[in-house]
């Protein structure tokens, strides 16, 4: 007999469908499977026969072969157990043929026979129903997160008892068997809210607010330097929190990585806009994806969120200089001998650092950092990183009578939406172009986007010979300019916008 | 001519120090004798150490040619060597207690004439001894007043160069060889001493710098001096030692007096306490000095007589119509919105949140930074870092 069953392999965060084919046809008694199979995928025949044995289901002297086919894929993780072993049972004739059609598969089979959760749900399903895929049998633990996807059914199942009562029965005993997951809902308005933190909360720093909230309406790279405690993370951690609400297709990619990492942990969509913040003693593959195994890094898991780089002068140079790429492209490619990885990373990067070794830089008093000590630790960090920081800003220690005297301002929902506003602006201006925002408007096309008016060209150039600046920063001024003009919901910009930006030009210029 | 290769020859032992030099000198005045004297002579005036390298260094070198190859492939590369023998051996260095044997000098040496000051202090120096120490140096270089000092990070070399920039003579004496610029950074500084003054030392060309050369160093920098200012040093410094030092060579101490909660003037703010001279501002700290050296008669050519006989000789006339003052910034022609907020910046850098708070939250962050930039574009403020800001 022979059969085929659906299932699905990720390629990075995307998917294809795989087709599980068995036959079982008289012979010497065996079991081979090929397929392109990683070990995981191999070790799944003891599995599903030790799975088949304890439930009491068994297993004729035949001549099994299973084939996972398109053949030169390579088969990873452990989501082809339920599939295979749905292949033989039909194969076996344990139920009718042709009722596991066009359902596809996926799950871990314990030697108990329970299914456990697997890795990849989402984009899996995403990709199969594109295709026309309609019902999915998947672990209960991943049930939530497959049925986001509209117009498709998804079963979460916990037995391969249930599995095989499922197929046994008629079409309309199933739905009581295995019912379908619900739909989850979409996210609100509520729903997308930053992640419980607000800026409300920041007492002071109101420079450093500022720049925060520059950033996140250009989506500009930020560095915020200040002495420990002065409130770097506690604004990092709610720059989600103003930037838009993710849309839909947002959310789906987001949560895809998080499915594919294993990160999910039974949630059905991810709503919020991801922060991660690595210690800087994470190793580059933990940072940019990989592993035998590849999965998605730290900066994918930033997908259309914040990464943010706390101490940044301790991380390795070499890991720093790996940012450079998926700065540049917003997406990780990792090479392995089976082939390329492709896995998204449109971040905004934030990072913080000390002034100095001690922290209490340009404070005389109290730092005692020599000024060769003050370059070395400044030094640390990588030009061409530093090249992608448009923004710079400092921050003083808060002493603690303020903290209880001053208002916080603005909230988080307030400066959400001037951010709103200012990139509906940007939507407009870049319609039809490769860019999105003005943080990532190329040198070359400075001057199509943010063009100034003659006197301000030169009030610019008069500025940089006064203030000794390097024309390397300029570009990214203007750019930074040009966010400030739109926060300000005005389409020239002008010279206070422009002085603006000066005062938050990027770190090198101070370390020179 | 003869003479001076001995003279540099003794110079370049590692181990002798300018005591034993002296002392060697004193029993022979002429250092060729050393080549023949007795070794129970020597004996008798060096510690054991001493004696030998002495007794090492006399083996290797039998003929005087040796040292004239030395001293002229010196001379090639614009090294200059000046023994105490020698007439234009700076006069200040004789006075102090066991004088160099010899200098090493690239550009000139000090002449013997301008009154010359040391402004010391420390290498990690706050904006406020920035701003002096550029000040000071100006003003002294605008008065032909010669600046020495050790080429250092901070407030010596921002002194000398603010010398050379006011067009004065500037002379810095290194713990390190003359062909050697340390620290790198100062390059620039360092070419511009050999153009308009002078680098001096007492160490071989080719010696690189270390710790241990900088308190003989600083003795050379107060013995080139009629005066040392103290612009900023914390109490565990290494310019107090200059200062130990230039006691002991009877050399005026004028300190730079401090708010006593900086950390950067408790040195200063200590040495008042124990008596040193205040100095208030450039104007009237030359003035005493200029008083001082007539009563020791270290410019006996003060005096009407002389005066008139040497006339345009020597001495430069120097105008004296400049009356120093410290607010010299009043800000008569600037912006008027911009002049509440530059008084609220001070030499201590400021944080803007600082400044703002100040002004009674009259500004947001953003409009009070604008502001700022403003003043630091017509050059009333510095940006020291991206969020603090200070008069200049």
């Amino acid at each position: 007999m022979y059969s085929t069953i659906l299932s699905g392999a990720l390629l990075g965060v995307n998917a294809c469908l795989v087709q599980v084919e068995v036959d079982a046809a008289s012979g010497l008694p065996a079991m081979s499977m090929v397929g392109s199979l990683s070990g995981e995928v191999r070790e799944s025949r003891e599995r599903v026969w030790a799975a088949m044995k304890n439930m009491g289901l068994e297993i004729p002297p035949k001549h099994i072969t299973v084939n996972l086919s398109p053949a030169d894929l390579k088969k990873e993780g452990t989501a082809y157990d339920l599939p295979i072993v749905v292949g033989m049972l039909e194969a076996l004739g344990y139920f009718p043929a042709g009722k596991a059609r066009d359902i596809l598969f996926l799950g871990e089979l314990g030697l108990n026979g329970e299914i456990r959760q697997v890795r990849g749900v989402l984009p899996i399903v995403r990709e199969a129903a594109k295709i026309g895929v309609r019902e999915f049998i998947v672990p209960k633990e991943n049930a939530g997160e497959g049925a986001v996807i509209p117009d498709v059914k998804v079963r979460g199942a916990a037995t391969m008892g249930e599995v095989l009562g499922f197929l046994m029965a008629d079409a309309a005993e199933r739905g009581a068997i295995l019912p379908a997951q619900d739909a989850a809902g979409w996210p609100t308005a509520e729903g997308a809210e930053g992640p419980g933190y607000d800026f409300a909360e920041v007492k002071g720093q109101e420079m450093a607010k500022r720049a925060a909230k520059i950033a996140a309406a250009g989506f500009h790279n930020l560095l915020m330097i200040g002495t420990p405690g002065a409130g770097k993370s506690m604004i990092a951690k709610r720059i989600p929190g103003i930037l838009p609400p993710l849309t839909l297709e947002e959310s789906l990619e987001v949560t895809s990585v998080y499915s594919v990492a294993g990160n999910l942990d039974g949630k059905s969509l991810l709503t919020k806009r991801p922060f991660q913040a690595p210690h800087h003693t994470i190793s580059m593959p933990a940072l940019m994806g990989g592993g035998v195994v590849p999965r998605p890094g730290v900066i994918s898991l930033a997908h259309r969120g914040v990464l943010f780089l706390d101490e940044l002068a301790e991380f390795p140079r070499v890991v720093l200089d790996g940012l450079r790429q998926p700065l540049e492209d917003r997406r990780i490619q990792i090479a392995r001998v089976g082939g390329n990885l492709i896995y998204p990373s449109d971040f905004m990067l934030v990072c913080a650092m000390n002034p100095c070794p001690c922290g209490f830089y340009p404070d005389r008093g109290r730092c005692r950092c020599t000024e060769p000590q003050i370059r070395r630790y400044t030094g640390k960090i990588s030009g061409p990183i530093l090249d992608r920081i448009d923004l710079c800003t400092e921050l003083q220690a808060v002493d603690v009578s303020s903290l209880h005297r001053e208002s916080g301002g603005e909230t988080s929902a307030q400066i959400r939406s001037q951010v709103e506003r200012a990139r509906k602006m940007q939507e407009e201006r870049f319609q039809g172009t490769e860019y999105r925002f003005n943080g990532d408007v190329k040198a070359a096309d400075i001057d199509r986007f943010c063009p100034l008016e003659k006197e301000d060209r030169r009030f610019m150039e008069e500025t940089y010979a006064k203030m000794g600046l390097s024309a390397r920063s300029y570009h990214r001024v203007r750019k930074v300019a040009r966010t400030i003009a739109d926060l300000a919901g005005e389409d020239r910009i002008h010279r206070e916008h422009l002085l603006e930006a000066v005062l938050f030009r990027p770190a090198q210029e101070y370390w020179k | 001519m003869e003479e001076r290769y001995y003279h540099q020859w003794l110079q370049n032992m590692k181990n002798l120090t300018a005591r034993y030099a002296q002392k060697l000198l004193q029993r022979f005045p002429e250092p060729r004798e050393l080549l023949d004297a007795p070794e129970n002579w020597l004996e008798e005036i060096l510690p054991p150490a001493q004696f030998r390298e002495l007794l090492e260094r006399r083996r290797e070198v039998r003929t005087v040619y040796g040292m004239q190859e030395e001293y002229e492939r010196l001379m090639e590369k614009g090294i200059r060597f000046v023994s105490c023998h020698e007439k234009t051996y700076p006069r200040r260095l004789l006075e102090i207690p066991d004088p160099p044997v010899g200098l090493y000098y690239r550009g000139s040496l000090p002449g013997r004439d301008a009154l010359s000051v040391a402004v010391i202090g420390s290498r990690e120096c706050s904006e406020y001894g920035v701003y002096i120490a550029r000040e000071l140096g100006a003003f002294l270089g605008r008065r032909g007043v010669d600046v020495v000092s050790g080429m250092a990070r901070g407030i010596d070399g921002i002194s000398q160069q603010a010398a050379l920039e006011a067009g004065g003579a500037s002379y810095g004496v290194l713990g390190s060889g003359v062909d050697i610029c340390y620290p790198a950074s100062n390059r620039s500084l360092y070419d511009s001493l050999i153009d308009r003054g002078g680098i001096l030392s007492t160490y071989s060309p080719g010696t690189p710098a270390a710790g241990r050369n900088f308190p003989a160093r600083n003795r050379i920098v107060s013995g080139l001096t009629d005066a040392l200012v103290v612009v900023e040093a914390r109490v565990k410094s290494g310019t107090l030692i200059t200062v130990d030092m230039a006691l002991e060579q009877g050399r005026e101490v004028y300190v730079v007096p401090g708010r006593v909660t900086d950390r950067l003037s408790d040195g200063c703010n200590r040495l008042l306490k124990q008596g040193a001279g205040v100095f208030l501002d450039p104007e009237s700290f030359l003035e005493e000095l200029e008083e001082l050296a007539f009563l020791k008669k270290i410019k006996p050519e003060r005096s009407d007589e002389e005066k008139n006989e040497e006339g345009e000789s020597g001495r430069k006339h120097w105008p004296t119509a400049e009356v120093f003052s410290w607010s010299r910034n009043t800000p008569r022609d600037m912006e008027e919105e911009l002049v509440p907020v530059w008084e609220q910046l001070d030499l201590t850098p400021k944080s803007l949140e600082e400044i703002g708070g100040a002004l009674g939250g009259r500004y947001s962050a953003a409009e009070l930074g604008v502001l700022l930039l403003r003043l630091v574009m017509t050059g009333r403020a510095k940006q020291i870092s991206a969020g603090h800001f200070c008069r200049l």
